[in-house]
Formats: structure tokens, C-alpha cells, sequence
């Protein structure tokens, strides 16, 4: 896992070998799709993912690569597209907004029924709403904090208010908390809904064996059924990457999540095979403590020893610590060249993403030894970096170090089990952190909660009244390109705090067998099997 | 005797306390627990808290444990943190897995080893010997791992006649299910065969050297029949006892056999649900495990006092 993430961003991280298209080191160009070659009906899709999904209930699930299940299953109010644009799923058009900005109206999909034959209507959708917002244990009640009630307007219209104006709303419905679930299917199973889920969607819930698979198929109650082709779909859980990748040349599995990194260049040599790539959302970097002392989501306070020092206390030295980064030679060294580089939390394929927000400071120890000068700090300095102890992990702690050595710095590594690393890290008991993030679509989800005050991940203790306000303007307008000025704004603000420095983005990877086609896979790293098959 | 049963059963019952103590206190030791591996990277402060209240994870540990005793008692075992399925129905499907695999590593591991022990010992000084000897080398030394991958590589990739994953029951389709365990069967018995084959060859050479053997064939009997009936029936003792040995090593070797093969089985299940701390599982595998170990001893031990009646009388003396 990488250095830089929370747990399954951190898995995502590694086990994607990460690269722009014309890094991978072959003459075919890598694609989001698997083309419009013609699929025939029929057939069962072995899909291996890399890790267990939890509960397959919208409002309880956590895992990333739960939601690959739920895109099959589980379909949205919202969706995206390759261009990483809000599109309607089950919502009929994009949602209108009041001119107050704190009402949302959302027109609901005619004639659409759950796999359970009943109806989809407005009262259905308010029901999963209310159920996420309320439900104890939900992992939603966060993403729809903003929401003050949910009401029907008509038996196909949805009136969402809002506590205060918040633009990333359709975003968040174009994930699990847009996901509508079955109000039949609720009042039978309760909160045991994970046993036999049913939502609107392409295939619906046949079987789950834990640590073995999940097995869907064909609805044929889904409204555009005539889109998909295999009978079936059976998600089989293989956690070690060479097994998976082994299986997929075997022909025992069509489709494969996550090969490694080590394993892409064989199977794009592969010609019964094929590599699908996208751009990850997240990135991947290092947080450093600036004023966490009690905890992430207490107030700032100054840090006391052993984590004090100048890290924490002069911007200067934290620029000295980027200056001796050269981001390139971690993505060559570290990665195989198969990450990109980066140095703000948006991805440059969103449509939220500038120059400002893409801007890269270069790498110059030479002016990080002049900056450690003037702060006046005895070199080496020495700090002290959490890495994740994995091989991954502790290579990126090792190039940090040798390359941190020529700005004067002397950095200690801490390689630590993941779990024990985010428990330490959120305590506030470090200084530097090798973490980062899976991304979410609305570059909101991205920012908002690591470097807003007391922000639940903002794990770094930071504090800027500026970006604060900057961050909550972001959220209350719906013009694209004030939003996109204002996080360019916020990214130029963190660059010179330095409570992050951000240093390489993923790329999604998935690995499919040329038998088959109609698989997709979009910026958020989901396969998408609704209009999967084998070719003719 | 009755006396005897009840210090027995009362061991028994003190043993699977202290197992479970240890294992319910030894999971929570671990860095982070079983909500901070689910909740990844959505890690909302107060969502943690909200969670590790809803699963009782903020009582103190004698509390949980006596919580999770008193469900056990019952016959609940509760449910998977990750994957909210209940751990019975879960240990349920995968304990035949490994069951299976087990007795089909057992019987290869069985018939090579007594082949190429046998053939070691007839044919001594010959590269019969030397080959069935770097076959025992080979099986002992060679890591399930790599013997696993390679196998997969040849005969399921480069001459795909064996699917490379998963199982099915022989009581649903024996034709498939013996293709799908052939290769793991084979990975897993290999080190049992090498040892049954080592064994089988000094007790064989030790009974051909034997004044019975000679006997036999003083008598004028077949070279087949000195061996097989005479020289082989009696080796196969040294040969049992060994295989009854073995088979909880073979058992843990099924942990990483089962995830080369992505077999469902109890080794995979207990591997994953360690790597994302499912206290519930966890404990649910340790429960059923030491039960049945637990259970087994006794049983051999009651049987050895219906054997021996010394055994009985030692231990009501040494009460």
C-alpha cells in the first residue's frame, strides 16, 4: 500500500499498477473500454476482484471495491461518464436547483421497477434517502450531511432540502448514497438487507458465499434489459495479484481488477488479453503534521515533543522538504514510470481541473538547502516519516530518503502496519505520513475534508481561515467555472501552507480477456458489466 | 471410569476457555481493529465511534468476551464484520473445502509415498533408489508456494488440461471436482508423500532384513507376496502412525495451498479474516477449531483407557 493512503485508497494505490497510456510500454494503446466489438447473448462473466466486498447494502457498504458489485446491481439516481460529467441513471435529467441554492428537485425515471417487480417511484427513493441519512452505523450519513429532508413532491418528483447550498450533491448521488433500494425488500429484511439486496439494475442478487463469491443474474425486470448480454455474473474473490493474473490466462476468469504493476507489461504482451486503463481521481502524497496534537477533529494546538519542530512550525522548511522531491525519479523508481506525477489533489482529467490547480513546483535541493538557511535549522534536519509496511511502502519511504538527504534533510522511516499507521497518524502521534486517497468525482471530496478546520480527515491539524471560507463558497455555487477558480485558489493557498504534498496519482488498471467485450471502466476504477459479454 | 470421564471432560472444557480467552484477548491486541480495517479510507472520527458502539467494541474485553461466550452457548456465533453474513453459515461452507482437499491429499501423498518407498527398498543401489530418493528430497524440500505456481503455470497455462481455481464438491460432480483438486491435492500431499515415502523405505528395509521375510522366502513364496504381504503389512504400522502425525501439519499446509487454488476453504477464510481483524470470525474459526481438536483428544484418550485400563487406574490414582 502506498505510502500515502487511507487503507483501501491504499490498496487501490498498489495494486493498480498506475501509468499514463503512453507509459506502458507497448505499441497497443491502453483504453477505458474494451471497444464496440458485437457481444452475443448469454453466458456467465467470471469477474476476480482483488479484495472481499462487505455488506451489499448502499447505506452500510465501505469498501471501493464493494461499489464494482453495486454498479451491476445497484443502480443510481446519478451516474458518470468517461468524461467524469454527472449523467442521469435512474433520475430522469439532471437535477434543478432553487435560486436559494437549498432545494433540489429531481425528477424520477418513468415505468422502472426494482428487481423485486415493484415499482420505482418518489417515495421509494425518499425511503433509501431518509434510510441513509438515518440509519445507525450508515456510511452515508456524512456524504448527505448537508441534506435537512427529503420530500415527495409527486409520485415521480423528489424535492431535496438543504441545510445550506452544497454543489457536490449530485456528485455524492452518483455514488452509494444515490443508490435506491427496494422499500419491499427493506421492510422484509430490515437491517439484514446485505443478505439479499434489491435495488434497480442490470442483474440482480442470486448467491454470496463469503471469501468465494458473489453470484448475480440477468434481471428481467430492468428497464433497459435489452442492453444486457451475459446471463450472469460471478464475482470471484482472489486476493493475491499473481494468482489473479494466472487465472485470467488460464481462461478461468474473463475479467481480472488490479493486476499489479509487475504484471501489465505481460499482459499487454499478452495477445488474449487485453489492459483497460483510466485515470485514477485520487493521489498519492505525503501529510505532514502541522498542529494535530489531541486528534484529528480537535482544534489546532501546537505540537509537544517528539513531534514538535520545524516541520510543524515554518512553511520554509516544509518547502525545503518538496524542493529535494524530484517526482519524477519516485514515479521511475518506485512505480516502473507507470504512475504520473502530481502535485494537487484533482485529477487533470475532471473538469474542475486549471493550470493553477495542476501547478508543480520543481525540484531544486539547491534552493531547499538555501531555504533550510534561512530558517535558520541545523542540517541535517532530522524528521521522522510513517510509511506503510509493505514492499510498496517502504521503496517510496527509501526514495523519499535518499532524495530528502540532498536538501539536508535526514529522514527517519517508520514503516508500520497500515491499520496501527492510520491509528498513530490520526492521534496526531507523528510527523510525516506517506498516505493519500482514492478520489471522488466532485473535487470537493477531494479537498474539503483535509484542509478545512477540524475536517475528519485532516489528519495534519491544518488551519486557514481562507481556505475555509474559499472551500465553503466552492460548495455553495453551481457555475463550473467559479468552482474550478476557487479550487485552483484553494490548491495555490495549501501549496504555500504545505500541510500536503501531493506527489503521484494512480491509473486504474483491469485486465479482460479479448473473448469478451462491452466491459467500461471510468476514473473511479469500477468495471462496469451491464453491456458485458462474449464477442460473436 | 466415570470419574475418569469427568476430570476429562471438565480439562476439556477449562482448555477451550483458556484457547478462546487467549484468542478473543490476542485478536484486540492487534494494531487497529476490525473497524478501522472496514471502515478504510472513509474514516469519519465519529462514524468509528458510532460503529465501535453498535459492535460493543467500546466495553471492556471481559465484557465482550463474556457477551460473545454466553451467544456462543447458544449456538451464535454472530456475523462477519466485513461481509455481515452470519460465521456459522460461513465456517459451514468452507469446512467441507478443506476437509475434501485434505483426504485427497492424504490418499496421493498415500499412494506415492508407498510406491516410491516400497521400490526404494526393493531396489536398492539402483537409480530406482536414488530417483524415488531425489522424488522424497524434492517433495520435502520444494515450498507449496512455488510448487503451487508452477503447477498452475504448466498445466493449466502453458497446457491448459486442469482449471487453474476453485472447487466443487465431489458429492455434486466427482468428475469435475477431481479435476479442480487434482493439482492442489498434489501440491499439498507432496511433503506428506516424501515423509511416508522415507518411512515406509527404512521400515521396509529394516522387515526385508527381518527373519520372518526370510522365512517366507525360505517357504519358496514370490517375490510379490514376500513384499507386499509380508514385508509391506508390517511396515505399514510405522507408516499409519506417521500419517496420523502429519495430518495437522497438512491441515496448515492447506492455508496456503487454498490461496494459490483460491480454494473456499477453513485456511483461506481464517487468512482473510486475521487481514481484516473480523473479530467475529476470527473467533468463530478458533472456536471451532480447538473444539474439535479438543474433542478428538478426548476421544483417543477415552479410547486409550478402554484399550489400557491402566491408563484409567494411573490417572484415578494420581487424583
Amino acid at each position: 500500500m502506498s505510502p500515502l493512503l487511507r487503507p483501501a485508497a491504499v490498496l487501490v494505490a498498489f495494486a493498480l499498477a498506475a501509468s499514463a497510456c503512453s507509459s506502458i510500454g507497448s505499441d497497443e494503446p491502453a483504453t477505458s473500454t474494451t471497444g464496440d466489438r458485437p457481444v452475443k447473448a448469454g453466458g456467465t462473466l467470471r469477474v476476480a476482484l482483488a479484495e472481499e466486498p462487505d455488506r451489499l447494502d448502499p447505506t452500510l457498504a465501505r469498501t471501493l471495491v464493494g461499489r464494482t458489485v453495486f454498479s451491476a446491481m445497484c443502480e443510481k439516481l446519478y451516474d458518470i461518464n468517461e468524461k467524469l460529467e454527472i449523467v442521469p441513471q435512474l433520475a430522469d435529467g439532471l437535477p434543478t436547483i432553487s435560486a436559494d441554492g437549498k432545494t433540489v428537485t429531481i425528477k424520477i425515471r418513468s415505468g422502472v421497477k426494482f428487481a423485486d417487480g415493484t415499482m420505482l417511484d418518489a417515495a421509494a427513493v425518499k425511503t433509501s434517502l431518509d434510510r441513509h441519512r438515518t440509519l445507525t452505523g450508515s456510511a452515508r450519513a456524512s456524504e448527505l450531511s448537508s441534506v435537512a429532508g427529503v420530500d415527495v413532491v409527486d409520485p415521480s418528483t423528489v424535492a431535496i432540502r438543504l441545510k445550506e447550498p452544497f454543489a457536490p450533491l449530485a456528485a455524492v448521488l452518483a455514488d452509494r448514497a444515490g443508490m435506491i433500494m427496494s422499500p419491499a425488500a427493506l421492510k422484509a429484511r430490515g437491517e439484514d438487507f446485505a443478505s439479499g439486496p434489491v435495488c434497480v439494475g442490470p442483474f440482480k442478487f442470486s448467491s454470496r458465499v463469503a471469501q468465494d463469491r458473489i453470484e448475480l443474474v440477468k434481471d428481467p425486470n430492468y428497464y433497459d434489459a435489452d442492453k444486457v448480454k451475459a446471463d450472469k455474473i460471478v464475482y470471484e474473490i482472489i486476493a493475491d495479484s499473481t494468482t489473479r493474473f494466472n487465472n485470467l490466462r488460464s481462461g478461468d476468469v474473463d475479467v481480472i481488477d488490479r493486476p499489479a504493476a509487475t504484471d501489465v507489461d505481460a499482459l499487454q504482451a499478452d495477445s488474449n488479453l487485453r489492459l483497460l486503463t483510466s485515470d485514477s481521481l485520487g493521489y498519492q502524497g505525503i501529510t505532514l503534521n502541522l498542529a494535530n496534537r489531541d486528534g484529528v477533529t480537535k482544534p489546532p494546538a501546537p505540537l509537544t515533543a517528539p513531534y514538535a519542530g520545524p516541520v510543524a512550525s515554518d512553511a520554509r522548511v516544509r518547502h525545503a522538504f518538496e524542493l529535494s522531491l524530484d517526482r519524477e525519479a519516485i514515479n521511475r523508481v518506485v512505480f516502473r514510470g507507470k504512475y504520473q506525477p502530481a502535485c494537487g489533489p484533482i485529477s487533470p482529467s475532471s473538469p474542475y481541473s486549471s493550470d493553477a490547480a495542476q501547478k508543480c513546483p520543481p525540484h531544486d535541493p539547491a534552493q531547499a538547502k538555501k531555504l533550510l538557511a534561512e530558517a535558520g535549522v541545523t542540517t541535517p534536519l532530522k524528521v521522522s516519516l510513517v510509511v506503510a509496511n509493505t514492499p510498496d511502502g517502504r521503496r517510496l519511504g527509501e526514495a523519499i530518503q535518499a532524495q530528502a538527504r540532498e536538501g539536508g534533510f535526514d529522514v527517519q522511516l517508520q514503516p508500520t502496519e497500515f491499520s496501527a499507521a492510520l491509528d498513530a497518524t490520526d492521534a496526531g502521534k507523528y510527523q510525516m505520513f506517506a498516505i493519500g486517497w482514492s478520489g471522488r468525482v466532485d473535487p470537493d471530496g477531494n479537498i474539503a475534508s483535509f484542509v478545512t478546520t477540524q475536517g475528519s480527515l485532516n489528519i495534519a491539524g491544518y488551519s486557514n481561515p481562507d481556505v475555509d471560507r474559499m472551500v465553503a463558497q466552492a460548495r455553495a455555487t453551481n457555475d463550473q467555472a467559479q468552482r474550478r477558480d476557487l479550487y485552483g485558489q484553494i490548491i495555490a493557498k495549501v501549496q504555500e501552507d504545505l500541510p500536503l504534498i501531493y506527489l503521484y496519482r494512480t491509473v486504474n488498471f483491469t485486465g479482460v480477456s479479448a473473448k469478451v467485450g462491452g466491459v467500461k471502466m471510468y476514473p473511479d476504477g469500477i468495471i462496469r458489466v451491464t453491456e458485458a459479454g462474449f464477442t460473436e | 471410569m466415570r470419574r475418569y470421564l469427568l476430570r476429562r471432560l471438565l480439562e476439556s472444557v477449562v482448555t477451550l476457555i483458556l484457547v478462546t480467552m487467549v484468542v478473543f484477548a490476542g485478536v484486540r491486541a492487534l494494531p487497529g481493529d476490525q473497524v478501522r480495517a472496514l471502515a478504510g479510507e472513509e474514516a469519519d472520527p465519529a462514524a468509528l465511534e458510532q460503529l465501535r458502539h453498535e459492535y460493543g467494541l467500546d466495553q471492556p474485553i471481559p465484557v465482550q468476551y463474556a457477551r460473545y461466550v454466553a451467544k456462543a452457548f447458544s449456538g451464535d456465533l454472530g456475523t462477519s464484520a466485513r461481509t455481515g453474513l452470519p460465521v456459522a453459515d460461513t465456517i459451514r461452507h468452507a469446512l467441507p473445502v478443506t476437509l475434501q482437499l485434505s483426504a485427497f491429499a492424504v490418499v496421493i501423498a498415500v499412494l506415492i509415498g508407498l510406491t516410491t518407498g516400497v521400490l526404494a527398498a526393493v531396489r536398492r543401489r539402483t537409480a530406482a533408489e536414488w530417483a524415488a530418493n531425489t522424488v522424497a528430497l524434492l517433495g520435502l524440500s520444494v515450498p507449496n508456494f512455488w510448487f503451487g505456481l508452477m503447477a498452475v503455470l504448466i498445466f493449466a497455462i502453458a497446457f491448459p488440461v486442469l482449471p487453474a481455481s476453485g472447487f466443487v464438491s465431489v458429492f455434486d460432480n466427482p468428475v469435475e471436482s477431481f479435476r479442480h483438486l487434482l493439482m492442489p491435492a498434489v501440491v499439498l500431499g507432496s511433503g506428506l508423500a516424501a515423509v511416508i515415502m522415507r518411512q515406509c523405505r527404512s521400515a521396509m528395509l529394516e522387515a526385508l532384513g527381518a527373519d520372518y521375510v526370510r522365512t517366507a522366502r525360505a517357504k519358496g513364496l514370490g517375490g510379490a507376496q514376500v513384499v507386499l504381504g509380508h514385508a509391506l503389512r508390517n511396515s505399514l504400522i510405522v507408516v499409519t502412525t506417521i500419517v496420523g502425525l502429519q495430518l495437522g501439519v497438512l491441515i496448515s499446509g492447506a492455508v496456503v495451498t487454498e490461496q494459490i487454488f483460491v480454494l473456499p476453504g477453513f485456511g483461506k477464510l481464517t487468512i482473510d479474516a486475521v487481514f481484516t481483524r473480523d473479530y467475529p470470525l476470527i473467533q468463530g474459526v478458533v472456536l471451532v477449531t480447538a473444539t474439535a481438536y479438543i474433542g478428538l483428544n478426548l476421544l483417543v484418550d477415552l479410547l486409550y483407557s478402554v484399550i489400557d485400563p491402566r491408563v484409567r487406574v494411573g490417572g484415578a490414582v494420581a487424583q
